[in-house]
């Protein structure tokens, strides 16, 4: 079977003036002196579209800490995809934000983490609210598609109705509802992180409601956590099926988290020809089909829907890749999915819960990332 | 991705969006939405993080919507270049489609 990818996510630096706590990037994150040139970017864009990419996703770390963002975005045009930016907003002047847009830029999405400032910068582990605030209403009024991501977990969940208030007011034309997706550093941080059951309820009202009442005029897309789902999502619809990622060094991987299997070789856009890598290379073939699969999913109905779920939550948690993902209730790992769920809100006995492990990048001698 | 769902079924009042689209409003793709050809899935509205694989009329009706027609005149078009068709039978699908488009906030109407 031959599978065309149709979204390229480039992560084309790990460098981010934020630090925040659930953040999807790897733990042994790139270091500045690893990331591609401008023109070699370029050829990659060019590759991807040749293979039937239609959207590219330039995201980070924070892509604007390349000084080089309006020659991508430009590049990612000029090979024919739409092309967004997935940006903390951080230093993004009028001058150069009007840069973007001249260069072709068709969606911009901004992330907020909280309607609370004390508590955004908190998470953010840097004061990054009040300047997001301030580009969103500069964004509204440029001629491009304006998406708002709320993250979402158990310590801001209280205040969802307050934070699509300001999406509201913001006029976005479209409203992530993000439930914070627990790998890299947010898997680190799971148990301080992760809602409670009645809270995921009470998200699913909230969304409902204003999904009726903003009918029309904002688009409401809301992602759950899977801990609480009964069966797995069909992780990245499937690994290697349709999206491929590439990191800021040039390594092709079938997602954000891939990097944590072990025994998988993933190529590099610098040695190998993304068509080759995508349709041929070991590490893209490794979960295709279900040859791979072990019981329950070999014989489940479900395998062509949910392809056995996440095979970097597999790992994970079982130390098996090719293990039943231990969300899904048939799963044998599903106990260690319960124990952290029963692990949540934990608190010492003192009464303080774990305390937050900030995203700060190794390769940077723990010190904050060198900007632009 | 989505699979294309050329003129979906209105099922009540709920699936009534903030803005109809009737016939003296200017239909114009939203900022962000816009339609590419695709060697392998043919005309394709791109808009922010999906997509629609457009079939039938469906690109042509896009295609029309340029900012500078109102919906009566994209229909009377239609119905002139699909003259072997009923024209009642355009003029509602067109309407279903236009509704559509706006309901993912693809599209204006000014």
């Amino acid at each position: 079977m031959k599978f065309v990818p149709r979204a390229l996510i480039a992560e084309v630096t790990h460098r981010c003036p934020l630090h925040c706590v659930y953040c999807s990037n790897p733990l042994d994150m790139r270091s500045r002196a690893e990331e591609l040139s401008t023109e070699e970017w370029q050829r990659v864009f060019g590759e991807a579209a040749a293979l039937g990419v239609l959207q590219l996703h330039l995201t980070g770390g924070e892509p604007l800490a390349r000084p080089d963002t309006a020659h991508l975005v430009k590049a990612g045009r000029d090979a024919g995809l739409y092309v967004n930016l997935i940006t903390s907003g951080i230093r993004l002047a009028e001058d150069r934000l009007e840069g973007l847009v001249e260069a072709g830029l068709d969606h911009v999405q901004l992330s907020f983490q909280d309607s609370d400032q004390v508590e955004a910068d908190e998470i953010a582990g840097t004061r990054a609210h009040a300047i997001k605030l301030e580009l969103a209403r500069r964004i509204r009024k440029h001629a491009i598609a304006f998406t708002m991501n709320l993250v979402v977990h158990r310590r801001n969940l209280a205040r969802l109705p307050q934070m699509i208030a300001i999406a509201e007011e913001l006029q976005v034309d479209k409203l992530e509802v993000a439930n914070v997706q627990y790998y890299g550093w947010a898997f680190k941080n799971r148990k301080q992180l992760l809602p409670t059951r009645e809270q995921l309820q009470e998200t699913i009202a909230v969304v409902d409601a204003a999904r009726e009442r903003l009918k029309g005029r904002m688009r409401i897309d809301c992602v759950l956590p899977d801990y609480y789902a009964r069966f797995p999502k069909a992780c990245m619809s499937g690994w290697g099926q349709g999206l491929m990622l590439i990191d800021p060094a040039g390594v092709v991987l079938p997602c954000h988290a891939a990097r944590v299997i072990p025994g998988l070789s993933f190529d590099n856009v610098q040695s190998k020809p993304l068509r080759w890598i995508w349709e041929e290379s070991p590490a893209f073939q490794r979960f295709r089909g279900d040859e791979w699969m072990q019981e329950p999913c070999r014989s489940c109905e479900r395998k062509s829907r949910d392809y056995g779920g996440c095979r970097c939550q597999a790992f994970l948690y079982t130390g098996d890749p090719d293990a039943t993902d231990p969300v899904c209730s048939l799963a044998p790992g599903r106990k260690l999915i319960d124990a952290v769920i029963a692990s949540t809100a934990a608190t010492d006995s003192e009464g303080n819960e774990p305390r937050l492990l900030y995203r700060i990048n190794p390769a940077h001698g723990g010190k904050r990332d060198p900007f632009v | 991705m989505a699979a294309a769902r050329r003129f979906p079924p209105r099922s009540g009042l709920s699936e009534v969006p903030l803005i109809e689209p009737t016939l003296d409003k200017i239909p114009r793709l939203a900022p962000g939405c816009r339609m590419t050809q695709s060697a392998e899935l043919g005309s394709v509205l791109l808009m922010p993080e999906s997509m629609l694989r457009l079939s039938g009329p469906g690109p042509r009706i896009v295609e029309l919507c340029d900012g500078e027609r109102a919906v009566a005149e994209v229909i009377a078009m239609l119905q002139s270049e699909f003259s072997d068709t009923e024209p009642e039978v355009i003029s509602r699908e067109v309407l279903a489609f236009l509704c559509s488009l706006q309901e993912r906030r693809a599209l204006n109407l000014e």
